[in-house]
């Protein structure tokens, strides 16, 4: 067959997509459900979030909600640690919890035909968890030893310490998930009792279900199991107090690494600011795509690195942009010098290709991330914790749409920020120093963690 | 279970490229998928880690498709791509908006029939460098990072394609030219030693006679032989300690097997599912749960087409020692040769097996992935229904068979220690 190869093949016409939708309703107990119907496939998410994450940590008790939520498993109803988990296996069912800076998610994944029986089994452990004194001196001995081992790794530190020294620590969003050691050692168990009583309740939490489920199903086994969970919480953030930018270089050390991680960043504006597609168009042209300008020129042009990229983060009261990646360590000072180049040229804004393309590649990937019944959850998940409004996932092409070059290249003056940024290295501190010798990036302080 | 039936059309172009066609229409996209029937197995000494550099090389464009432009056209479109290395095989995918079918096919023919003119030395630097960095990033830099490394030099023989590991070792990295990647394209970068999956949405007549337009003239190559292995075997027990900068002390307990989809494969699965594969298991119930001498331990069979190998790996807590750890394991093991396992313990394993065959058909390039693997594997690709059925019908007595058969033998024990202890 003759025909011209350096044709690039056009698209056919674009096939449907319609956005999956939830419908919500409360259960008597004060607990607000999403639920996504979805029938491909006989399986059936549920997510329940629970508004204790570990920014609501007390002070000197770094890492009391981790640690509630590695203890609220261990053991609920009439089953203790090892019959619960047996419980869930025997069922196929994946079971999972995990504690962020926001929330407790626990998780799980089952077949349609073990919904009811996998859902008691969760009821259980919010409404009945032991939480025994040898199973929490056990699970606290363990995350203990995670953070020991935490020190070896080069990826965790750089996160850490960046989060630390650019949040500051009278913002208890600076302060890791896992928590810090001494204070783990100082949590006694009534204080995870306590935390559990005021925190695990039900307005305060939400559940997504997605899949092969009927509504008036649902509403039964829901009903059965979670009227039982009573109470309510008033609970109040701690004051999150800002700390202002420094342009400084902080070294880690690291001794013996044969790489450098590098996190370099500034406070950035939250979720729902009004320049949000905006920010995110220019990130996409800036270092969220393997295509955008820092991967090109890090990795592609340079080859310092198998990957390096740009964000702008995004917690429930906090907010930052930064840029990674990680290099090999005598390419250090080359690696800054071109990501601050990237950082400046940027200001002066992006070409119509470049937001064509963002806006393309956006758009177009949008139904694949309605793909899986774990892409649906956690999307409705996002929109909740962050209060986005209802139609937030139907408008959101058109929203993309309608960012102008103007507003990109406004987002970019008004949003990056290249001299005030803050830098963490983690890597060998001699070597770094050596290349390091003026203060052309902010002045270079040795870090020290607690 | 009906569900694992998945339907398919198969068949060959002239050229010998074989094609797997699979609807799904679910959602509105499709899934290209491409496994080139070459691995790190077929690599020669000296020159590890080139089917692995390979894969770089086929993003770095073709003669009608510019640098970066594979990356760029499939993102324009709203796709997602990549590819990996094994020691078998080496695939390339895209997902993409099912309109943008067209372009996925355009993109995997040019590099398939057209890479060599596009190919220089600049780009062959750029992405030796960028190789590097990534066994810096993903092995020398990490914790444990080159465990496994370590254990397959000292569990396969010095002549077995398994004894060194995708990435390469650095001075191999290092040293490939033009040639080596010229000479290596032209081996085995050809129709006849591929095999290509469309999975999704699409129109079956449109997309045949699409492949066939993008696919149908590229020339086959002169055939691949395939290794020809005799069975491998380990005399004595190896003892290999390292330092690494970790805070707390490694164990592995390594055992060569069998291969893939071998009579005892799916056994030995089970066998690591019932030791480490939740709170119950054996040794997870011994070691992390009830005495606190193990952090961690996990249990796995490796299985390829030209050998396999079963692993215990357990991380002692502080001040434990590896000893006590290492004797705990063979305990455990012994427990269950001589006493054999409860029913409910193998219905636990087969439950969770079962419902991860389940929850795998939610996500498009999983599923194509497998129908390229079980074609290569078994020459059939929709053996989902099959595949399951080698995990239901383990019974008790295979278990203390495998052990017995092959937990008895030589093996490797690796133990990774701090190299300097932070307080």
């Amino acid at each position: 067959m003759k025909f011209d190869r350096n044709i690039i093949p056009t698209p056919s016409p674009v096939s449907l997509f319609t956005v999956p939708e939830e419908e919500t309703f409360k259960l008597e107990n004060g607990l607000q459900i999403y639920h996504i119907k979805k029938s491909e496939l006989p399986i059936v998410l549920v997510k329940v979030v629970i508004n204790s994450g570990s920014k609501f940590d007390p002070v000197d008790k770094k890492g009391t909600f981790n640690l509630l939520s590695m203890c609220i498993d261990e053991g609920a109803g009439k089953f203790n640690s090892l019959e619960l988990s047996e419980q869930f296996d025997l069922l196929g069912t994946s079971f999972s919890i995990h504690c962020n800076s926001d929330n407790i998610q626990l998780t799980l994944q089952t077949l349609k035909e073990n919904f009811s029986k996998s859902l008691e089994l969760l009821s259980k452990i919010l409404i009945e968890p032991h939480l025994k004194k040898e199973d929490f001196e056990r699970e606290k001995r363990k995350i203990l030893t995670r953070l020991q081992q935490l020190k070896d790794d080069p990826e965790y530190l750089a996160n850490v310490s960046f989060e630390s020294i650019l949040i500051g620590s009278q913002n208890s969003y600076s302060f890791p998930v896992l928590g810090v050691e001494k204070n783990i050692k100082q949590i006694a168990t009534g204080e995870i009792n306590d935390s559990y009583k005021n925190f695990i309740l039900p307005n305060n939490s939400f559940m997504v279900v997605t899949g092969d489920i009927d509504k008036n199903e649902l509403m039964k086994v829901l009903k059965q199991n979670l009227s039982g969970w009573q109470g309510k919480s008033f609970n109040n953030l701690p004051k999150l107090k800002n700390k202002k930018d420094i342009h400084k270089i902080y070294i880690a050390d690291k001794k013996d690494s044969v790489q450098t991680e590098i996190r370099t960043g500034h406070h950035s504006t939250g979720r729902n600011s009004e320049d949000y597609f905006a920010k995110h168009l220019l990130n996409s042209t800036l270092g969220g795509q393997f295509t955008s300008r820092i991967n090109l020129n890090l990795r592609e042009k340079h080859g310092f690195t198998y990957g390096a990229g740009s964000n702008f983060n995004y917690y429930k009261d906090e907010a930052y942009f930064s840029v990674y990646t990680s290099v090999g360590i005598d390419d250090t000072y080359n690696a800054l010098k071109e990501i601050f180049r990237e950082l400046n040229d940027i200001m002066n804004g992006v070409t119509t290709d470049e937001l064509n393309f963002a806006k393309s590649s956006i758009v177009r990937k949008f139904p694949s991330n309605f793909e899986t019944y774990k892409h649906i959850t956690s999307n409705i998940t996002g929109k909740i914790i962050f209060d986005l409004p209802d139609n937030y996932f139907i408008k959101y092409i058109e929203n993309i749409n309608s960012i102008s070059l103007n507003n990109v290249n406004k987002a970019a003056i008004e949003n990056i920020f290249p001299d005030q940024m803050t830098t963490v290295l983690v890597g060998d501190k001699d070597k770094l120093l050596k290349q390091l010798k003026s203060d052309e990036f902010g002045e270079v302080e040795i870090y020290e963690s607690e | 279970m009906e569900l694992l039936n998945l339907k398919y059309e198969k068949y060959k172009l002239d050229n010998g490229l074989e094609v797997i066609l699979h609807q799904n229409k679910n959602i509105p996209l499709t899934a290209v998928n491409l496994w080139y029937k070459v691995g790190s197995a077929q690599e020669k000494k000296g020159k590890t880690g080139i089917a692995h550099l390979f894969e770089h090389m086929m993003f770095q464009g073709s003669e009608h498709v510019a640098k970066e432009m594979h990356f760029r056209l499939i993102q324009e479109a709203g796709g997602s791509l990549n590819g990996s290395t094994s020691f078998d095989r080496t695939n390339y995918f895209e997902k993409v908006p099912s309109n943008f079918l067209e372009l996925a096919l355009w993109l995997e023919a040019d590099r398939m029939g057209f890479l060599l003119p596009a190919l220089d030395q600049e780009k062959l630097d750029n992405q030796k460098k960028v190789v590097y960095n990534e066994r810096l990033e993903r092995y020398d830099n990490q914790p444990y990072g080159l465990a496994w490394e370590l254990l397959i030099t000292n569990l396969y023989n010095k002549s077995h394609p398994y004894s060194w590991s995708t990435i390469g070792f650095a001075e191999d990295i290092k040293s490939y030219t033009l040639e080596d990647v010229s000479g290596f394209f032209k081996k085995f970068y050809s129709p006849d030693n591929a095999s290509l999956v469309v999975a999704g949405t699409f129109d079956i007549d449109k997309t045949k006679s699409l492949v066939e337009k993008y696919f149908g003239d590229i020339k086959s190559g002169n055939g691949v032989n395939h290794l020809d292995l005799t069975d491998i075997k380990l005399n004595e027990t190896k003892t290999i300690v390292h330092k690494d900068n970790v805070q707390l002390e490694r164990i592995y307990l390594s055992w060569l097997t069998q291969k893939a989809f071998d009579k005892d494969d799916a056994v030995l699965d089970i066998l690591s599912d019932l030791l480490a594969g939740s709170k119950n298991a054996r040794l997870y119930k011994s070691l992390v749960f009830e005495k606190e001498i193990a952090q961690d331990v996990s249990a796995f069979q490796f299985s390829g087409k030209y050998g396999g190998h079963f692993t215990i790996v357990a991380t002692a807590k502080p001040e434990k020692s590896l000893d006590e750890i290492k004797s705990e394991i063979f305990k455990e093991i012994e427990g269950i040769k001589t006493n054999g396992i409860k029913p409910s313990e193998l219905k636990r394993s087969k439950n969770g097996i079962k419902s991860s065959f389940v929850f795998a058909l939610q996500n498009l390039d999983t599923i194509a992935d497998h129908l390229n693997l079980y074609n290569f594997y078994l020459n059939e690709p929709s053996s989902f229904a099959f595949d399951l059925n080698r995990y239901e019908s383990v019974g008790k007595e295979e278990i203390i068979n495998v052990i017995s058969n092959y937990l008895i033998n030589p093996f490797v024990e690796l133990r990774i220690i701090p190299k300097n202890k932070i307080s």
